[in-house]
């Protein structure tokens, strides 16, 4: 029999058609909504997790972000470097300042310096050139996103140079970085450059990066590192949820969230009452079903079925256009970092299979009282 | 006399309300039906006295307010409500008025669904019905979608639908009243000489009398009640009736 429901849903072609079109729409804007959220969350520990030789962070102990921005003294450097279990630790300076491109385009951008001995926390990947070419002084690398706000539609390339406090640094190479939160350039220079920007400060180091020894346990040296008072050890990943958690608790995720459960809502609405539509305009054929001895148990295998067919071909769709969308949108600079996480992907799927499946459960119901001798009227 | 097996159907003292107090109406006032085995019983009269709701309330789709019915020594009411569906899915077969085909399956899925239901495979279900309609004579048709057949077409196949899974008691519900005259003759002549058997009663409701001579008994029914049942033309012709239409119990 659930071959004849799936037929007599096939039959019924606009309605077949505005359900599967009103659950990939749903499924769409959720997913798109979603993952411009977990996008942007995961920008703001974009940077953090970009580091990928180190796997400790130190900080001043109110610092939550990699935005906020703390010095500290460089004794602090000295501290960390003296824990048991430290493999390495360097400084890294971040400065925020105001460039201006050679065709006269003001940006403020971030100044990371790096350290000049280590190099730790140097870009691992570059789009052009070579990441320790910083090395030499005066010069930096950019990221995509900065190269094309400083040389909009202009290829990537070494060479170009941007102003900043009347001193020029030369681009070097072009990083391949995730996009940052601020959505501002990312220039990753030596820490001795940076220092020359870094006007009426005198400590010079945002952030300490370290690196476990062979063996340790991070966190178990992030302990010691807190003991000593003055400082905040984290590991990567917990440096990039406390990120993630500080500008999650802002209200832009609330925002997200009220457009993602309209979708669900519209979704399941639009679905579930075609859906029940459908099935009360067949209520003569499935009266007719019931009194040639259809029990109410293949009626609503039937039903469960046809939901099925149409929350999942449906959620197919929709989650190929929001896939679609997603790999065209990714391809601007400052959105590069855009991208679908599966969960988010099944997630949303789900949540509109489980909304729906109430207007799958009102069908079955209306299925079950429907007075089979209604057929002889 | 007549033996007690030879008793397809066996209403006795059955009344059906609808509605309470003021609204309450009184469709069957006690109503006493027999059909037997191998008989071709037409059920006339009226609208609104009471037909449809006794083929409902035979066929186990409406609970009796009080009364029994017997479906082959079986008393449906006694039955709890899954194995009185099973039991119509096994032993009846039913045609409409407005054929009630589904527009999505071919002529032979049609006429394949009390197999389907019954969980037959569905080739072998498909190919079972075909076969019939090709008796029924719409051996061309099988493939056909209902609306590219014509009424009588489609009333056969309905007719295929009510008989594909051998049922021993078929209802027929105003069969002929959506077809012209000769075509109804033609559907009538096909049920008479196809869903007569015997072991299987036939109980055709129809006001159409221009097809009455196709039936064995004519039970005419007024205002709720078994007003007369009289023999009609076919009984004597009818071979698996072996007692005269004298010894009709409802007569």
């Amino acid at each position: 029999m659930n071959w004849v429901g799936l037929q007599m849903l096939r039959n019924d072609r606009a309605k077949f058609a505005a359900m599967i079109v009103a659950v990939s729409l749903a499924v769409f804007l959720m997913q798109n909504q979603a993952a411009i959220l977990a996008t942007m969350l995961s920008m703001t520990a974009a940077q953090i997790r970009d580091v990928q030789d180190a796997d400790l962070w130190v900080t001043e102990p109110d610092v939550e972000c990699f935005d906020q921005v703390k010095p500290m003294r460089d004794i602090q450097l000295l501290r960390v470097r003296g824990v048991a279990g430290i493999a390495w630790a360097a400084p890294l300076l971040k400065i925020d300042a105001i460039g201006r491109s050679e065709g006269g385009r003001l940006n403020t951008v971030t100044l990371l310096g790096i350290d000049d001995a280590s190099l730790a926390g140097l870009p691992q990947k570059m789009r052009v050139g070579r990441a320790d070419a910083i090395r030499e002084l005066d010069t930096a690398i950019i990221d995509p996103g900065g190269h094309e706000l400083f040389f909009p539609g202009e290829p990537f390339r070494a060479g170009r140079s941007v102003r900043i406090r009347n001193r020029r640094l030369r681009i070097v190479g072009v990083s391949d970085i995730a996009a940052p939160f601020t959505g501002l350039p990312m220039l990753h220079t030596s820490r001795s450059t940076a220092a020359a920007f870094n006007l009426g400060e005198q400590h010079m180091t945002s952030f300490i990066l370290a690196r476990s020894a062979p063996g340790g346990n991070p966190e178990e040296i992030c302990q010691k590192i807190n003991t000593l008072g003055g400082l905040r050890a984290r590991t990567t990943e917990q440096f990039a949820a406390d990120a993630m958690w500080f500008y999650g608790s802002q209200g832009v995720p609330m925002l997200f969230m009220v457009t993602i459960t309209i979708g669900l809502i519209v979704g399941a609405a639009i679905t579930g009452q075609t859906f029940l539509m459908f099935i009360k305009e067949n209520a003569r054929p499935i009266s007719m079903l019931k009194v040639v001895g259809t029990t109410d148990r293949q009626l609503g295998t039937m039903i469960l079925l046809q939901g099925a067919v149409v929350l999942v071909l449906g959620s197919c769709f929709g989650s190929g256009i929001a896939a679609a969308v997603c790999n065209v949108i990714r391809t601007q600079p400052f959105l590069r970092s855009l991208y679908l996480p599966w969960e988010i992907a099944l997630g949303t799927c789900f949540a509109l299979a489980s909304v729906t499946g109430i207007a799958l459960y009102a069908s079955f119901r209306h299925v079950r009282g429907l007075e089979p001798a209604a057929v002889f009227r | 006399m007549t033996s007690p097996d030879s008793t397809a159907v066996r209403c006795t003292g059955i009344r059906k309300h609808f509605g309470e107090d003021d609204a309450r109406v009184e469709v069957l006032r006690g109503v006493d039906y027999t059909v037997r085995r191998g008989e071709l019983s037409f059920l006339v009269g009226p609208s609104g006295c009471g037909k449809t709701t006794l083929i409902s309330v035979i066929a186990g789709l409406l609970e009796t307010s009080s009364g029994e019915v017997s479906l082959f020594g079986n008393h449906l009411a006694r039955m709890p409500q899954p194995e009185r569906v099973l039991f119509r899915r096994s032993h009846l077969g039913f045609v409409f008025q407005q054929y009630n085909l589904l527009q999505a399956l071919t002529a032979a899925e049609n006429a394949a669904i009390p197999l389907l239901a019954a969980g037959v495979r569905r080739r072998e279900a498909v190919d079972r019905a075909a076969a019939l309609l090709d008796r029924l004579g719409l051996g061309s048709k099988t493939g056909s979608y209902p609306r590219q057949l014509s009424g009588g077409q489609q009333q056969r196949v309905a007719l295929a639908r009510a008989l594909v899974h051998e049922p021993r008691l078929i209802i027929c519900d105003e069969p002929t009243a959506a077809l012209d005259h000769a075509t109804g003759e033609a559907v009538m002549e096909l049920l008479a000489s196809a869903a007569v058997h015997p072991d299987r009663a036939v109980i055709v409701v129809t006001h159409d009398s221009r097809v009455f001579h196709f039936a064995d008994v004519i039970a005419r029914m007024d205002d709720g009640h078994i007003t007369h049942v009289e023999p009609g033309q076919r009984t004597v012709a009818n071979p698996h009736l072996g007692s005269s239409r004298n010894s009709h119990p409802s007569a």
